[in-house]
């Protein structure tokens, strides 16, 4: 079948799940897996060169006035595959996570909502009509909101979304300015490539920060931690594996298809360095699970930028050869970056459903009774502390290696590139540390508080989507080489000169390198649990210094962990703290919270929009309701017209 | 079929000689307080004693306990086969395999840490705080000690990088890279693998709760990872790969030696420092890996 038939297929698939879901989960669920599967059909052989590198449609068929024009390239089919792949996992999840008997009143509207997004995502990624484009934006727009608002009972889920939706629509209106200016100076809507004309480039900057605003780009990330931890957790996943991808998506297509400033590469890797060190810095500090994998989201996305911004210094700078490695890094980051941090959200979503909390504090030695999800969950985090030999080590590497490259290579404009070589490595670091803190406070030691116990695993249509997803984090880890093509198709779609179908070598060597790595690292723990079972092993308290009653208030809290991390950065991650000391011979309660709210929401938007708010509240002292005065503005308004009128007319 | 051989006997090498590390250390501490000390081989009797124990595990504990101590000892065996010896060169080489080193280095750690934070016990949380803490600012250091290198030789292979001369950096670089030695591998000043005091310590506080095996296993691969830094500093300030076979190999021999020996005076002649002098002393040595990089930067140019 031709890709546009599959494509059309999808959309009818999710257009009759949304129209059928809400009384039919099981009929959706079947039919939004049917549209993810045709997706990925029109999308794989795109990537892997079974099919002709762009698919383009235009019909005369017009919508809003104007006509249809539809695309699938490299670029945009990388993207689909993450929607198909996380939304169908994201589906499944769903179906027992926010299933009918629990949330009766909105798993009807978070079925139909879930279509609507897939749907605008995907509708996102295939127009090519500037006009199009911003519709589905819009829709897209409105239905995460929906799905992040959910819980409407949920006073946070509520404010989360309104300041989602306020961002975004800050976001939209640059989108919408963007949009407007390209099609005012070609004279016509249709989107494609026009790198020829220049006068184009001053538009990358509305597009950066107007897509940059979804993408969680640092400082625009505002709305994205208090979104992305409120919602329920396929949302969420979705939202931090999928959605955050379409900010970079409009990036990342309107840089390759328009010219860009000369400065934008500096710019592109500077907010990029910047918001990965603020996002790993405030993710390792924070309390609450799936604020820690908010921020990590944050953080990602600079990394994301690092690349991307290298990409366009190499650009400038005569085609450099490492700049392809870096796009090619960035690209497959934008890949692993979905796998693992929708693992990790479901992981969490298991979490928070067996015990219904997200406080870190509150939950301890959940891999006894929640083995699959502890599992899944250390493997997301290793993957995402980009270690080896999983996924996220291998775009780590490639971006890595491409900076590095640039760096021995001392072309001009290197020197730049090396202080964003090492937020990365600063930014793995902390990656690690943060990672280590969230598993091992949330599944190892013991049980916190009541919380923690009786707790149950997921069930399967929760564990089947984390396994699906921990399977392609291992594969992309072990088998890197599979995925190349792909990357150099989108690559291609970007800056047709840099398209290389066959693999660099080091990546052929890191993958075998990391298949023996994995083979050693299971035997090897195999044999040394053999040897431990041979010479026998029995069960003990921890030995905690010979202390005789342990209790488990007694392990150390996330908050200690990170205490040393947090002290460091007092100006970025400095902690909002209510104490309440015991008060008198019998006291009632006692407490201390600390929280590390968001830095640029606190010290940044908060003051700009209560200054907002104070000068309209002293423009409404105007407008106080007695009538008499009112008469006296209007002979005053009337005055003034009279004197403007008389002057103009005068000479 | 030869370069498996040769890969097995460059493991073995690995597996066998890095006992002796902690041994001369210890020899080093007794000789300057004027005491016999414990045998240089020691350690190989403690090793040999713990593989042949029972083991005693937490109640708490998953089998992540006994799997990250396996897991990391893998990954520094792994690091040691990127590692060039010399004029042999090193088993696996290919670009980009510093950091693949840098990370395997990392991979370790996390393992360490989160089969520390198995026991749920508050000295080994302590200790697993630290370490990843303090190993933020230590990592820095060392990828910009490799970024100095790899911008010095124009090179992004660890035995190309290391086969060149490094130039008027190279001093710095080993001041900075001998920092960050001591402090991952838990030596005084930043740590002290004798106290008896488990608030005070990092490595050890964390390893509190393993025994038999697993203990063995943590053990032979801290010392492996003592031999890997030391390697990797007496080839930034020698540049013995380019030296023929004997020579160079004497030479690498003759300087992990004196790298070790220096080890054990800084740990005769200082006491250690407080926990929050330990970053300070970290960014110091980051900034000697950074003017090294500058230095690179400039000076080739």
């Amino acid at each position: 079948m031709t890709p546009g038939r599959l494509l059309l297929f999808a959309a009818l698939g999710l257009v009759s799940g949304a129209a059928l879901g809400a009384r039919h989960p099981r009929v959706w669920l079947a039919l939004t897996l049917a549209a993810a599967a045709a997706a990925l059909g029109a999308a794989l052989p795109l990537l892997v060169g079974l099919a002709p590198a762009q698919w383009e449609c235009r019909s005369a068929f017009p919508v809003g006035g104007e006509r249809v024009h539809l695309r699938l390239d490299g670029l945009s089919a990388l993207f689909l595959v993450i929607v198909a792949f996380v939304g169908g996992a994201s589906a499944v999840y769903c179906r027992e996570y926010w299933s009918d008997e629990d949330h009766p009143a909105s798993a009807p509207g978070g079925r139909l909502w879930m279509s609507c997004l897939l749907l605008a995502m995907g509708l996102v990624l295939v127009c090519s009509n500037g006009l199009h484009f911003l519709i589905a934006w819009e829709l897209f727009t409105i239905s995460a909101y929906f799905l992040i608002t959910l819980d409407r009972a949920s006073r946070a889920s509520r404010s989360a979304g309104w300041l989602y939706l306020a961002a975004s629509h800050g976001g939209a209106m640059l989108l919408l300015a963007f949009f407007a200016a390209l099609a005012a100076r070609t004279g016509s809507w249709d989107l494609g490539p026009m790198v020829e004309r220049a006068e184009l480039a001053p538009l990358f900057w509305l597009a950066l920060f107007g897509f940059g605003v979804k993408g969680g780009v640092f400082p625009l990330h505002v709305w994205l931690p208090s979104a992305h931890a409120n919602a329920p957790s396929h949302v969420s996943a979705l939202m931090s594996g999928v959605a955050v991808n379409m900010g970079l998506y409009g990036v990342l297509r309107f840089s390759g298809w328009l010219p860009v400033p000369s400065a934008a590469g500096w710019a592109v890797l500077g907010l990029g360095a910047a918001g990965a060190l603020f996002g790993i810095a405030l993710a390792f500090v924070q309390t609450d699970l799936k604020r820690v994998l908010a921020y990590c989201t944050v953080e990602n996305v600079g990394i994301i930028l690092i690349g991307f911004g290298g990409a366009l210094v190499g650009a400038s700078h005569g085609d450099a050869p490492w700049g392809r490695l870096v796009l090619a890094g960035a690209l497959l980051h934008i890949w692993n970056h979905s796998l693992f941090k929708s693992l990790l959200f479901l992981g969490a979503g298991s979490v928070l459903h067996a015990t219904g909390t997200r406080e870190m504090s509150r939950l301890g030695g959940l891999w006894r009774a929640m083995p699959w999800t502890a599992g899944l969950f250390a493997l997301g985090a290793v993957a995402v502390s980009g270690l080896p030999p999983l996924n996220g080590f291998v775009s780590e590497w490639l971006i890595y290696l491409g900076l590095f490259d640039a760096a021995a290579g001392r072309g001009s404009g290197a020197w730049m590139l090396m202080p964003a070589a090492l937020a990365m490595g600063l930014c793995g670091a902390l990656a690690l540390a943060t990672f280590v803190k969230a598993g091992a406070t949330v599944f190892l030691g013991s049980c916190r508080t009541r919380a923690a116990e009786n707790v149950h695993e997921c069930g399967r249509l929760m564990r089947a989507p984390m396994l699906a997803l921990g399977a392609a984090c291992v594969l992309a880890g072990l088998a890197p080489v599979l995925f190349w093509r792909a990357l150099s198709r989108s690559v291609g779609a970007w800056r047709p000169s840099w398209a290389a179908p066959e693999p660099p070598a080091p990546i052929v060597t890191l993958g075998w390198v990391h298949v023996a790595l994995a083979v050693v690292l299971l035997c090897a723990a195999a044999w040394l649990w053999r040897r431990v079972r041979a010479n026998g092993f029995r069960r003990a308290p921890t030995w905690d210094c010979g202390y005789a009653a342990p209790t488990a208030r007694m392990q150390y809290t996330g908050g200690s962990f990170s205490g040393i991390v947090a002290g460091w950065f007092p100006g970025a991650a400095g902690p909002d703290r209510a104490l309440r000391r015991p008060r008198g011979p019998f006291p009632a309660r006692a407490g201390w919270i600390e929280e590390f709210p968001d830095t640029v929401l606190r010290r940044v938007i908060e003051p700009a929009s209560a200054a907002v708010m104070r000068a309209s509240a002293a423009t409404r002292r105007l407008q106080h309701g007695r009538v008499q005065f009112y008469v006296v503005y209007l002979l005053g308004g009337l005055a003034v017209v009279a004197i403007f009128v008389w002057i103009g007319a005068g000479p | 079929m030869i370069q498996i051989l040769e890969t097995l006997a460059r493991l073995a090498m690995w597996l066998l000689l890095a006992p002796l590390l902690p041994g001369v250390i210890n020899k080093v501490k007794a000789w300057v307080a004027g005491r016999r000390g414990p045998p240089v081989l020691q350690l190989y009797y403690d090793l040999a004693r713990l593989w042949r124990k029972g083991v005693v595990i937490s109640t708490l504990a998953s089998p992540g306990f006994v799997a990250g101590p396996a897991v990391a000892w893998v990954a520094l065996a792994g690091a040691a086969m990127l590692m060039p010896l010399g004029p042999a060169g090193s088993a696996i080489s290919f670009r980009g395999d510093v950091l693949l080193l840098v990370y395997l280095l990392a991979l370790a750690r996390f393992c360490t840490a989160w089969a520390a934070l198995e026991t749920g016990s508050a000295f080994e949380g302590m200790g697993a705080a630290r370490e990843v803490s303090f190993a933020v600012l230590s990592e820095v250091a060392l990828i910009t000690a490799v970024l100095a290198l790899s911008v010095q030789t124009g090179n992004v292979t660890l035995s190309d990088m290391l086969s060149h001369s490094v130039g008027s950096g190279a001093m710095l670089l080993a001041a900075g890279l001998f920092c960050v030695l001591l402090a991952e591998n838990c030596r005084v000043p930043f740590d002290d693998p004798n106290t008896h005091l488990e608030l005070t310590m990092i490595h050890e506080a964390m390893v509190l709760d393993h025994s038999g095996p697993p203990f063995a296993v943590i053990l032979h691969g801290a010392s492996m990872k003592l031999l890997l830094f030391a390697v990797l500093l007496s080839q930034v300030v020698l540049p013995v790969g380019a030296l023929p076979p004997l020579a160079g190999t004497a030479a690498l021999a003759g300087a992990v030696l004196a790298v070790v020996v220096a080890v054990g005076l800084v740990e005769s002649l200082t006491a250690r420092m407080a926990f929050r002098r330990v970053p300070l002393i970290l960014t110091a040595s980051f900034l000697l890996c950074l003017f090294a990089l500058l230095l690179a930067l400039k000076g080739g140019a």
